[in-house]
C-alpha cells in the first residue's frame, strides 16, 4: 500500500512538473500595429497604374482607335480622346493631345471609401505647352483606377503641396464643412462668375487665371461678331459638381477637380455662319445662320488652407470642342 | 538524527529527483511546433493583428496548384473579402492548432463572368439542324474552364500591395509582410486550398532538468555510501585510529625531555636564545623576550 502510494505521488508529482515545463499559449495581438504607408496606393503601385494607362493611350493613339481605350481609360477622357482622333483623321487635322510619360509628382489619396482619386502631374513636354495634370478614379475596389480627365497648369500657377504616401490625400466631398466655403460653393461661384463675366463682382474673390480671361475673350469677340451681323452670341456655364473629385492639400485646403460643359450659340441674320477648317469633323448637320459650340472643359481649382493667405484659383484648365451643330 | 540516517534520507531524495528528472527528460516537449487548421476554401486570411501574433513565425499555406498571397490595406482587403468566400485565421487556441473563421461574402460579386460573351446580332438564316444541347462531356468541360478563372486577376488588382507565388505549398515568414496589413492567400485557379499552419518557436521552462538528475545522482550517491556503512563495523578500525593517536601525542611530549639541547628544551628552559643579525646593516629593534609564565606548561619543570 505504502509502495502504492509512493509510485503516485511521483507519477503525480512528475506529471504536475511536466506541465508547468511548456509556456502558455501566448495571448492574441487585439490591435493591428500602425502602417508605415497608409496611402490607398503606393510608388511602385501608382507608378504601374500609370505605365499601364499611358501604354493603352498610346496603343489607342497608334490606331485611332477609341475603343482600344477600355481598362485604364475612360470617362470624359475617353470622350476627348475619341474626339480628337476624329479631328486627327482629317486632312492636316491636330494630333491628340501629348501627355508626356515622366511625371514630375503623384498624389495618391488616403481614402477607406470609393471613389478614389489619384492624381499625377508630368514633366512639360515642350517650352510651348505646360505640364498636364492628370486625373484617375477609381470607383470601388473591383474597378481599375481609370484616367478620367487631365488639364494642363496655367502658365504661372503652382500645385499646393500635398500628403505624401505616409498618410495619402483626404479624399473630401463637394459638400465637406471642413472647408469654408465647402468645394462646392466655391465651384458653383466661379461657374457664375464665368457666366457674368469679368464685370462680375466674384471676380475678386478668385485668383487671376487665363482660362477665365481667354473664355471672356472669346466671347467678347463672338458677341461683337455677332452684333455686326444682327445677331446674337449666347453661351451657358454648367459645372458638374457630382463628377467633381476633391484632394486634401497639406496646408489643409484641397484641390478640386471639376468638369465644366460650355454651349455657345451664335446666329446671325440674313446670313450663314461658317466654321473653321480644323472644326469640321465634330460638325452635326448642315450650317445655316446659327451654329452651337459645345466644350467639354476640366479644371483644377486650388482652395487655399485656413492659414493661407490666398485666394482660391484656377491652377490648370482644358478647354475642347466636342460637338459642332446647326441649332 | 544521526549523520547517517541523514544520508540515507537524503539518499532516498536523491532517487525521487533523479527519477522526476529523468522522466521529464524523456518527455522534453519540442521547442518547435507547428500550428495547423485545415481549409476548404479558396481563400485564406490572415489579418494584421494575426500578423503581427505571428511575429517571426512562417506562415504557411497548402493546396493544388499556383497559391499567391497578396497584402492590401486592412480596408481594401476587408472590401475585396465581401465578394469572396473565405477563411479567415483568427487564433491559436493551443500550441498544435489554429483556429479559423469562415468568411462569406456579403454582397454578389461584381466580377466580370469568365464564360464568353454571346454574340448580340442574329443569325440571317437559322441552322438547318439546330443542336438541341451540348455533350455532357463538352459541358463540363466548359464548366470547369468556367470554374477555373484567376480569383485575382477577375477584378482590379490595383490595392494588392506586396505578392507571393507558390506551387503546392507557399511559406512566408510573418515579418516580411509589411506592418499592420492584410495578408490575402489565394488558389490562383480557384480550387479550395487543403490547409495552413503556423510553424512556432515556444518557450519551453526545462533548465531545471539537468540541474535535477544531478543533484539526483549525487543525493542518491550519498544514500548508497550511508546505506553501505550501515552494514560495515567501523567500531574497531575506529579504535585502533584513536589510540594511534593518543600513542602518537605521548611521544611527542618524551621527545622534547630526551633532547636537552634543542631549541625548543632551551625555550622552555629560559635561555635567552641571540638575535641574528647582518652586517652593514642598522641594528633591529629588540623585541622582547618572551618570557614562558610557569602555569602555562604545568608539566614541565621550571629553570
Amino acid at each position: 500500500m505504502r509502495r502504492l502510494m509512493t509510485t503516485g505521488a511521483v507519477a503525480v508529482a512528475g506529471a504536475a512538473v511536466l506541465t508547468g515545463c511548456v509556456a502558455e499559449v501566448p495571448a492574441p495581438v487585439t490591435s493591428a500595429p500602425p502602417m508605415t504607408e497608409a496611402a490607398a496606393l503606393l510608388e511602385p503601385q501608382s507608378t504601374q497604374i500609370i505605365d499601364e494607362t499611358l501604354a493603352e493611350l498610346a496603343a489607342a493613339d497608334r490606331a485611332g482607335d477609341a475603343d482600344l481605350l477600355s481598362a485604364r481609360v475612360g470617362g470624359d477622357a475617353k470622350t476627348l480622346r475619341e474626339i480628337e482622333y476624329t479631328l486627327a483623321e482629317a486632312e492636316d487635322g491636330a494630333e491628340p493631345v501629348a501627355i508626356p510619360s515622366t511625371m514630375q509628382a503623384v498624389y495618391v489619396s488616403g481614402a477607406d471609401i470609393w471613389p478614389r482619386t489619384l492624381v499625377s502631374v508630368t514633366e512639360q513636354a515642350s517650352e510651348d505647352v505646360t505640364p498636364v495634370v492628370l486625373l484617375w478614379v477609381q470607383d470601388s475596389i473591383d474597378a481599375e483606377y481609370q484616367l478620367r480627365g487631365w488639364a494642363h497648369m496655367i502658365p504661372g500657377a503652382t500645385l499646393p503641396a500635398m500628403p505624401g504616401t505616409s498618410s495619402g490625400a483626404a479624399q473630401l466631398e463637394m459638400t465637406t464643412d471642413t472647408l469654408d466655403p465647402t468645394p462646392e460653393a466655391v465651384l458653383t461661384d466661379y461657374a457664375e462668375l464665368l457666366r457674368q463675366g469679368e464685370g462680375s463682382d466674384l471676380a475678386a474673390s478668385f485668383g487671376a487665371d487665363s482660362y477665365r480671361e481667354r473664355l471672356f475673350a472669346a466671347r467678347e469677340t463672338l458677341t461683337e461678331a455677332a452684333e455686326d451681323s444682327d445677331g446674337e452670341y449666347r453661351d451657358a456655364v454648367s459645372a458638374d459638381l457630382v463628377g467633381s473629385y476633391v484632394m486634401g492639400t497639406a496646408d489643409g485646403g484641397a484641390l478640386v477637380f471639376t468638369p465644366l460643359t460650355i454651349t455657345s450659340s451664335f446666329t446671325v441674320e440674313d446670313a450663314t455662319v461658317s466654321i473653321p477648317d480644323e472644326d469640321e469633323p465634330l460638325l452635326e448637320g448642315e450650317l445655316d445662320d446659327t451654329v452651337t459650340h459645345e466644350y467639354l472643359d476640366m479644371i483644377v481649382m486650388y482652395l487655399p488652407g485656413p492659414d493661407v493667405d490666398a485666394l482660391p484659383a484656377v491652377v490648370a484648365a482644358e478647354h475642347t470642342l466636342i460637338n459642332v451643330s446647326d441649332s | 538524527m544521526s549523520l547517517r540516517t541523514t544520508a540515507l534520507v537524503a539518499g532516498v531524495i536523491g532517487v525521487l529527483l533523479l527519477a522526476a528528472g529523468l522522466i521529464a527528460e524523456s518527455q522534453r516537449p519540442p521547442r518547435d511546433v507547428t500550428a495547423s487548421a485545415s481549409v476548404d476554401t479558396a481563400v485564406v486570411v490572415y489579418e494584421a493583428e494575426m500578423i503581427a501574433f505571428a511575429g517571426d513565425s512562417r506562415i504557411g499555406v497548402s493546396g493544388d496548384g499556383v497559391i499567391v498571397a497578396v497584402t492590401a490595406r486592412p480596408v481594401d482587403a476587408e472590401a475585396w473579402l465581401a465578394e469572396h468566400s473565405a477563411a479567415r485565421v483568427s487564433g491559436l487556441p493551443s500550441w498544435e492548432s489554429l483556429s479559423t473563421e469562415a468568411l462569406d461574402p456579403v454582397a454578389p460579386s461584381t466580377s466580370p463572368s469568365p464564360s464568353p460573351s454571346t454574340s448580340a446580332s442574329a443569325s440571317p438564316e437559322p441552322e438547318e439542324e439546330p443542336s438541341p444541347s451540348a455533350s455532357p462531356s463538352a459541358g463540363a468541360e466548359e464548366a470547369a474552364a468556367a470554374d477555373a478563372v484567376d480569383i485575382l486577376a477577375a477584378t482590379s488588382q490595383d490595392h494588392w500591395r506586396a505578392d507571393w507565388r507558390g506551387e503546392g505549398r507557399l511559406s512566408i515568414k510573418a515579418s516580411d509582410v509589411p506592418p499592420g496589413e492584410t495578408l490575402v492567400i489565394v488558389s490562383e485557379d480557384g480550387s479550395p486550398l487543403t490547409d495552413t499552419d503556423l510553424a512556432l518557436t515556444r518557450d519551453v521552462d526545462d533548465g531545471w532538468i539537468t540541474p535535477l538528475i544531478w543533484w539526483g545522482a549525487f543525493l542518491t550517491a550519498v544514500g548508497v555510501v550511508a546505506l553501505v556503512l550501515r552494514f560495515i563495523d567501523l567500531r574497531p578500525a575506529q579504535a585502533r585510529g584513536e589510540e594511534w593517536m593518543a600513542k602518537r601525542q605521548r611521544a611527542g611530549d618524551d621527545e622534547a625531555d630526551r633532547s636537552p639541547g634543542t631549541r625548543r628544551s632551551r625555550r622552555a628552559k629560559g635561555e635567552h636564545l641571540p638575535d641574528a643579525s647582518l652586517e652593514d646593516e642598522p641594528p633591529s629593534p629588540t623585541a622582547p623576550s618572551p618570557t614562558a609564565p610557569a602555569d602555562d606548561h604545568p608539566g614541565e619543570e621550571r629553570p
